[in-house]
C-alpha cells in the first residue's frame, strides 16, 4: 500500500526560464492587468487618457522586446532535467506574426480610442443597462467605457501566444485568453445595441463550439501520440504503434476549431453577422489581428506537427490532410468571392471578402515551407489595407450613426473627393490590381503555391479574386459615378487617432505594391518553424 | 472490460452534446450542450492519461475545467445583458434571438 | 490513506471497477440524452449536473482522484449551479418552440450526430480495441495531487500563468455587462414616490391581502371588496386563480352565524 508522500519530499525543480523570449508577452499581460488595476483606482475622468497610453507604451515596448530576439530560434523554457519543454517557442516566423500582430494591435487600439468621430466613442458607456430603455438614452451622453482598453490587451496578447505556443495545450489557452475578450468586446457598441449584443451571443455560442472541437481534437492527439507537444506529435507519426484513427479524427477536430476562428467555409458562418454587428473598430481588430493569429496557429500546426517542413526528412502526414484542406480552401474562396458580390452593406461587404482571403492563406498554409514567407507577407499587407479600411467605414456617418449600406455610399466623391481616393486604393488593393500590397501579396502566395506543386489550387484562387474584383469595383464605380442620394451621410473629419490609421494602412498598401521586396526579404530572412 | 468503453461513452456524449448544439434553440441550453462537449474532451483525456501512464491528461482536464468556468462567466454574462435588453425593448423581438 | 487511488489504481480493470462502471455510464449517458430532449431548461441543467457527478465518479474510477473532486466540486458545485442561477433568473419559463427555423435542419442533425457517433465510436473501439493501460501507478506514486503539481508547476506553468488572464476577462466582462452602476439622482425620492402613489387611476390606499372576505384562506382566492367583487390586485399576478371544486367551496360551518 502506498503511502502519501508529504510535500517536502517533493522535488519540483522550477524550469530555467528565458525571460527576454517572454518579455513581449509578459508586457502585454502585464500592461493589461496595470490597465484593470487603472479601472479600480484612477477616478472616470481620467482613466482614458491613462488607459491610452499605457496601452500604446505597452505595445511599442512589446515590439521593441520582439526585436530584440529576432535572430534567435530557441524554447523559452528549459527544464533541468534537460527534458524539452515547448510551451513557448521563440523562433523566426513566430517573432514576425507576434510582431505583426502588435503593430496591427496599436493602430486597432487608436481606433478603438477615438472619440472625436461621434461623441464619446464607439462603446457603450454602460454595458449592463439594458438597451433602449429610459437609462440607455440617458447614458447617450457619457464616454465610453475603458474597459475596452485592458479587453484589447488581453486579447492581443493571447493572439501573441497563439502564435508562439508549442504544445496543443498552451495554444487552447490562448485560443481561449483571445477569444473571452472578443466575445465581450463585440457586445460594446454603443449604437444598435441589440444588433452588438446579438453578434457577441452568437460569436460567443458558435466560438465556445468550435472550441469545444478544438480540445476534444487535442484529447484524441494527446491519445496517439502520449504528448501534446508539437514536436513530440511529429516524432509520433512515425514511431507510434497507435491507430491512425486516433491520429487523423484528432487532427480533423483540431482543424475545425483552428478554421473556425480563420472564417474558412464551412465554419464561416459567424463572420459576416458578428463583423456587422460589432464595433468597427473591434471588427477592424478582428479582421486584422485574429486572422493574423488564426493563419499563424494554423501554420504552427501543419508545418511542425503534420508536416515536416521545418524538419526535413522528418515525418508528414500532408498527403492525408492536403486533400480536405485543398476542398476546404477552394471552397473558402469561391464562396467567400461570390457571396460578397451579392452584398449591400459595406461591413458584410468586408467580412465576405475576409473570408475569402482567409481561403487565399489557406493556399499558403497548404503550400507548406515554401509558401510560408508568402503567407506571412500576405498577412501583413492584407492586414494594413482592411485596417485602414475599416477606419474609412467608421468615417462615413449620419444621424444614425455609421452609413453602412452601400447605397448610402452613392456618389460620395462629389462631396468629399479626398475620401473617395483613399478609399479606392484601398478597394483596389483588395481586388489586387498591380502596384498595390494586395497584388503584390496575392502574387507571392501564388507563385509559391506553384512552385510547391498546387497549380489547381492557384487556378481556382486567381479565378476567385477575379470575381472578388468586382465588389470592390463596383463600390468604387459607385463612389465616384453614381448620384448622391438626397440626405447623403457626411464623412467625417478624421481625428488624430483614426487619421494615423488610415495614413499608415494606405503608406503600407502603397509601399508593399511599389516595394514588395522590403518585407519580402524580412519574411525570408525569418526562415521556417523551429521543428527539432 | 478495457478502458476504451470510457472512450467509447465519451465520444457518445461529445455527440450528443454537438447534436443538441445544433437542434435546440435556448442559448442556456445550447451553451449547455457545448459544457457536455467539454466535459466529454475530458473524460477522453483522463482515460488517456491512464492508458498512456501520464499525468498530463489529468491536467489538461483540469485547465479545461478553469477555461470553462471562466467561459461560462462571459457567455451567462452575454446572455443576461440580451436578456434585459430584450424584455424592455419593443424593437427587436424573439427571432432575433433564435440565431 | 490513498485507498481509493490505490484500489484502482493499476492499469487493469478491476470487476469493482467494471460493475461501477456499467452502472454509471448508462446515468451519465441518459442524462446527457436527457438534457437535449428535455424541453425546460432547468430540467436541462439538472440532467447535466447528473451526468457531470457520474463522470466525476469516473475519473476517480481512473486514478484521479484530484480531478475527481475538482469535477464535482467547481463543474458541478460551481459551473452548473451558475446555470441554475442564471435559468432562474432569466427565462425559467421560457420554453423552447418547436418551430423549426431552417427546414429539416434538426434531421439533418440527428443524422449527422448519428453519423459521427457510429464513425467515431467504431473508430475508437476497433483502433483501440483492447489496450493494455499503462496506468498511473508510477505517475501518481508521490500522490495525485503532488504529481499534478509537479507538472503544472513546470511543463505547464506559463499555461497556469495565462489562466489568470482569463479569470481577470472573466471577472471584468461579468462587471461590465451585469452591474449597474446607480447614481444618487437614479432612485426616486420620497417625494417622487408619495407623488406615483396619488398619481390618477392609482389607488393609494394598501392593497386588500388576499383571502380577505373571502371564503377560502388560499393566496389564490382573490379577496372581496366591501362590494362583494373580487379584487383582482389581492392576488399576485403569479399565482393562478384556482377554481374551487364544489367540495371546497361549500360552507365549512366556521363562519357561525350564516349558517341556514
Amino acid at each position: 500500500m502506498t503511502t502519501m508522500v508529504s510535500a517536502d519530499t517533493l522535488d519540483i525543480s522550477f524550469p530555467e526560464v528565458d525571460y527576454l523570449a517572454l518579455a513581449p508577452l509578459l508586457i502585454v499581460f502585464g500592461a493589461a492587468c496595470v490597465g484593470i488595476l487603472l479601472e479600480a483606482f484612477l477616478p472616470r475622468t481620467r482613466r482614458y487618457s491613462a488607459q491610452l497610453v499605457l496601452s500604446v507604451v505597452g505595445l511599442v515596448a512589446a515590439l521593441v522586446t520582439i526585436v530584440m530576439n529576432v535572430g534567435e530560434d530557441r524554447p523559452a523554457f528549459a527544464m533541468s532535467d534537460g527534458s524539452r519543454v515547448d510551451a513557448i517557442v521563440i523562433d523566426g516566423p513566430g517573432l514576425f506574426l507576434m510582431g505583426a500582430i502588435v503593430a496591427m494591435g496599436v493602430i486597432a487600439v487608436l481606433l478603438i480610442a477615438e472619440r472625436r468621430v461621434s461623441a464619446g466613442g464607439a462603446f457603450v458607456a454602460h454595458a449592463a443597462v439594458a438597451a433602449d430603455s429610459k437609462a440607455d438614452a440617458a447614458q447617450a451622453r457619457h464616454p465610453g467605457a475603458t474597459e475596452v482598453f485592458p479587453l484589447t490587451m488581453f486579447a492581443i496578447g493571447g493572439m501573441m501566444l497563439f502564435c508562439v505556443a508549442g504544445d496543443l495545450l498552451t495554444m487552447f489557452i490562448a485560443l481561449e485568453a483571445f477569444s473571452l475578450p472578443l466575445y465581450l468586446l463585440c457586445g460594446l457598441a454603443r449604437r444598435r445595441r441589440l444588433l452588438s449584443q446579438e453578434a457577441a451571443m452568437k460569436y460567443f455560442l458558435l466560438g465556445a463550439f468550435a472550441s469545444a472541437f478544438f480540445i476534444y481534437g487535442v484529447a484524441l492527439l494527446y491519445g496517439y501520440a502520449g504528448s501534446v507537444q508539437l514536436v513530440d506529435i511529429n516524432a509520433a507519426i512515425a514511431a507510434s504503434g497507435n491507430s491512425q484513427v486516433l491520429l487523423l479524427s484528432g487532427l480533423a477536430m483540431l482543424a475545425v476549431g483552428l478554421l473556425f476562428k480563420a472564417a474558412a467555409v464551412p465554419f464561416h458562418v459567424w463572420t459576416p453577422d458578428v463583423y456587422t454587428g460589432a464595433p468597427t473598430p473591434v471588427t477592424a481588430l478582428m479582421a486584422a489581428c485574429t486572422k493574423v493569429a488564426a493563419i499563424g496557429g494554423l501554420l504552427r500546426v501543419f508545418n511542425v506537427a503534420f508536416g515536416n517542413s521545418g524538419n526535413p526528412g522528418g515525418p508528414s502526414l500532408a498527403w492525408d490532410w492536403r486533400p480536405i484542406l485543398i476542398a476546404i480552401a477552394i471552397a473558402t474562396m469561391v464562396i467567400g468571392a461570390i457571396l460578397a458580390v451579392t452584398q449591400t452593406d459595406i461591413k458584410r461587404l468586408l467580412a465576405y471578402s475576409s473570408i475569402a482571403n482567409a481561403g487565399y492563406l489557406l493556399v499558403g498554409v497548404i503550400a507548406l515551407g515554401q509558401a510560408l514567407g508568402a503567407t506571412l507577407f500576405y498577412l501583413v499587407a492584407y492586414g494594413f489595407t482592411v485596417l485602414a479600411a475599416f477606419a474609412v467605414v467608421t468615417l462615413v456617418r449620419d444621424s444614425q450613426g455609421e452609413a453602412t449600406h452601400l447605397s448610402r455610399w452613392a456618389g460620395l466623391a462629389k462631396r468629399s473627393p479626398r475620401f473617395a481616393v483613399i478609399f479606392t486604393l484601398l478597394m483596389l488593393a483588395f481586388a489586387g490590381i498591380p502596384l498595390t500590397s494586395g497584388f503584390a501579396a496575392k502574387f507571392a502566395v501564388f507563385s509559391s503555391a506553384l512552385e510547391a506543386g498546387q497549380t489547381s489550387l492557384v487556378i481556382v484562387g486567381v479565378l476567385s479574386s477575379v470575381i472578388l474584383a468586382f465588389p470592390y469595383l463596383k463600390v468604387v464605380v459607385l463612389l465616384w459615378l453614381s448620384q448622391p442620394v438626397e440626405d447623403a451621410p457626411a464623412v467625417s473629419m478624421p481625428g488624430f487617432m483614426t487619421g494615423t490609421a488610415v495614413t499608415v494602412g494606405v503608406v503600407f498598401t502603397v509601399l508593399l505594391g511599389l516595394a514588395p521586396q522590403v518585407l519580402l526579404n524580412i519574411v525570408d530572412g525569418a526562415g521556417q518553424f523551429l521543428a527539432k | 472490460m478495457t478502458p476504451t468503453y470510457y472512450l467509447v461513452l465519451a465520444a457518445a456524449l461529445f455527440t450528443i452534446g454537438a447534436v443538441g448544439v445544433l437542434v435546440r434553440r435556448n442559448a442556456i441550453v445550447v451553451f449547455m450542450c457545448v459544457e457536455l462537449m467539454l466535459n466529454a474532451a475530458n473524460l477522453t483525456l483522463v482515460t488517456f492519461s491512464r492508458i498512456n501512464g501520464t499525468l498530463d491528461g489529468q491536467i489538461m482536464s483540469f485547465f479545461v475545467m478553469v477555461v470553462a468556468a471562466a467561459e461560462v462567466v462571459i457567455g451567462l454574462a452575454i446572455i443576461m445583458s440580451i436578456y434585459r435588453s430584450r424584455r424592455s425593448a419593443s424593437v427587436d423581438d424573439a427571432n432575433l434571438l433564435k440565431y | 490513506m490513498n485507498l481509493l487511488a490505490d484500489a484502482l489504481a493499476s492499469g487493469t480493470v478491476t470487476t469493482g471497477e467494471a460493475v461501477t462502471f456499467w452502472i454509471l455510464a448508462p446515468i451519465a449517458l441518459g442524462g446527457a440524452i436527457g438534457m437535449v430532449l428535455a424541453r425546460s431548461a432547468v430540467h436541462s441543467a439538472l440532467l447535466l449536473a447528473c451526468t457531470m457527478l457520474s463522470l466525476g465518479v469516473l475519473y476517480m474510477l481512473q486514478s484521479g482522484p484530484f480531478i475527481g473532486f475538482v469535477q464535482i466540486i467547481v463543474y458541478t458545485g460551481a459551473i452548473m449551479m451558475l446555470f441554475l442561477f442564471v435559468i432562474m433568473l432569466v427565462g425559467r419559463d421560457s420554453r423552447d418552440s418547436l418551430l423549426e427555423t431552417l427546414r429539416g435542419q434538426r434531421l439533418a442533425a440527428i443524422g449527422l450526430g448519428i453519423g459521427m457517433a457510429l464513425l467515431l465510436c467504431t473508430g475508437l473501439a476497433r483502433g483501440i480495441g483492447s489496450v493494455t493501460a499503462v496506468g498511473l501507478d508510477e505517475a501518481n506514486a508521490n500522490g495525485n495531487v503532488q504529481g499534478i503539481a509537479a507538472d503544472l508547476f513546470t511543463k505547464y506553468v506559463f499555461a497556469f500563468e495565462v489562466t489568470s488572464a482569463l479569470l481577470i476577462t472573466a471577472a471584468v466582462g461579468a462587471m461590465l455587462l451585469a452591474h449597474v452602476e446607480r447614481r444618487k439622482g437614479d432612485r426616486p425620492g420620497q417625494k417622487e414616490l408619495s407623488r406615483l402613489r396619488f398619481r390618477k387611476g392609482n389607488y393609494p390606499g394598501p392593497k386588500a391581502g388576499p383571502g380577505v372576505f373571502a371564503t377560502s384562506d388560499s393566496v389564490a382566492t382573490p379577496a372581496l371588496l366591501p362590494d362583494g367583487t373580487e379584487s383582482e390586485r389581492s392576488i399576485s399576478p403569479v399565482v393562478p386563480v384556482r377554481e374551487l371544486t364544489p367540495a371546497e367551496a361549500a360552507p365549512k360551518g366556521t363562519d357561525g352565524g350564516k349558517r341556514k
